[in-house]
């Protein structure tokens, strides 16, 4: 290799890194309830999020009526100390542009929670896939969008079999998406989230 | 273009962290197999402490070696007639791991997800555990160890019956501490573990 190749494979790798980086530290703001940090992590220019069934939000702004509106409630810590989210990044695949501006990533995520579900407090597994998308701006890189599709959301005390979707998550009182979620198909629909990537050796 | 010094630095950066990486993952290897001697290699002669779980704060590696032999590894004596029954597994998920730019000082936050069984109460049982770790680490003679070890718990429930209905099974003081956990506060407390690095966008 000659120093620019060197140069080229050493910034792909970093923004690998910066990039798993942005991903896990999501999730531990997610854990700790600190919304307008999460809001921080995404572009201005961001396409939208979407997660569970609550719908697909557009642009910065549908970011931040996801988080600050509908999960965060519009308050800025937890009130309730019970609820809790506890969010494990796994199992990264990250694949950045020729052009090294945009990437892709999936992930899956395992995760423990409490919260209210109707009137009453529940512990609960989740499972589900990652495909987000990333931009680089100003040398840093930036969620541009997160779909977080879930395979089940089940009452601790059940598991997925018995109970693969403890109930809908899809109404708000004041927050609305910009359209229905694209593809809410839990368990045991059978549905497969698309990858972003080829295959790494047959290159289908 | 980047000269070949900075891309040296740059290199060694990167395979620094790979090499954090890994240590932290075999330190979780090492404590399912219980070869604790292993892991008290990994930590550096000039150790700060390891604080883990409600067992106390063991301070130097003095402390180190009488926390993980002689209390965890009971000085190599089984606990009961039949061990094989034991287990725990350890996994290390979500490492954010940030170089010092003096390049031979790191931390790292982490989560774990465990899945045990031990005696508790005279009585064998499983659990669940979450922890989050907020690790530093340290470069001598061009090896990375551990310098400080904290893994402040979740929870620790049973299999059967989940975080929200018992959070806490019961404490795990240990026989030698040099003194109190610093922060054992398991849920539903709302505590909010402290991380080590700024905001990757807003750096604060």
């Amino acid at each position: 290799m000659n120093l620019e190749e060197l140069e080229k494979s050493v910034n792909l790798m970093e923004d690998i890194q910066e990039i798993e980086n942005l991903q896990r530290i999501y999730a531990y703001y997610f854990d700790l309830q600190m919304w307008e940090d999460i809001i921080d992590l995404f572009s201005d220019d961001a396409e939208s999020v979407e997660i569970v069934d609550h719908g697909l939000f557009l642009g910065k702004e549908g970011v931040k009526k996801m988080y600050w509106g509908w999960i965060g409630k519009g308050i800025r810590s937890a009130n309730q100390p019970w609820i809790q989210f506890i969010i494990t990044q796994i199992g990264g695949v990250v694949d950045i542009s020729p052009d090294g501006k945009t990437a892709w990533g999936r992930w899956q995520t395992w995760l423990c929670e409490a919260k209210p579900f109707g009137a009453f407090p529940k512990q609960e597994w989740l499972h589900g896939y990652y495909e987000n998308k990333y931009v680089k701006e100003n040398g840093k890189w930036l969620f541009s969008k997160l779909h977080w599709n879930n395979t089940f959301c089940s009452p601790f005390e059940d598991g997925w079999l018995k109970t693969p979707l403890m109930g809908l998550m899809n109404y708000h009182p004041t927050v609305k998406p910009d359209a229905p979620p694209t593809a809410f198909y839990p368990y045991p629909s059978g549905y497969h989230l698309p990858y972003h990537y080829n295959h790494p050796i047959t290159e289908k | 273009m980047m000269n070949l010094e900075d891309l040296e630095k740059q290199v060694i950066r990167m395979e620094d962290i790979q090499e954090i990486e890994n240590l932290q993952r075999r330190y979780g290897y090492y404590f399912d197999t219980r070869n604790f001697q292993a892991i008290v290699d990994m930590f550096s002669d000039s150790a700060d402490s390891a604080d883990l779980e409600s067992f106390g704060l063991f301070r130097g590696k003095e402390g180190i070696r009488r926390l993980y032999l002689d209390d965890i590894g009971r000085g190599g004596r089984p606990r009961y007639p039949s061990e094989s029954w034991i287990s725990t597994v350890i996994f290390q998920i979500g490492g954010v791991v940030n170089l010092d730019p003096s390049g031979v000082a790191a931390r790292g936050r982490w989560q774990t997800w465990l899945a045990e069984t031990f005696l508790y109460g005279g009585v064998p049982r499983q659990y669940w555990v979450h922890g989050y770790y907020e690790n530093e680490y340290v470069k001598e003679r061009g090896k990375w160890f551990f310098k400080k070890l904290f893994w402040n718990v979740t929870f620790f429930t049973m299999f059967e019956t989940g975080w929200l209905t018992q959070p806490l099974v019961g404490l795990l003081p240990m026989a030698n501490p040099d003194g109190p956990p610093t922060a054992f506060y398991p849920y539903p407390s709302g505590y909010q573990f402290p991380y080590h690095y700024n905001h990757p966008i807003t750096g604060e």
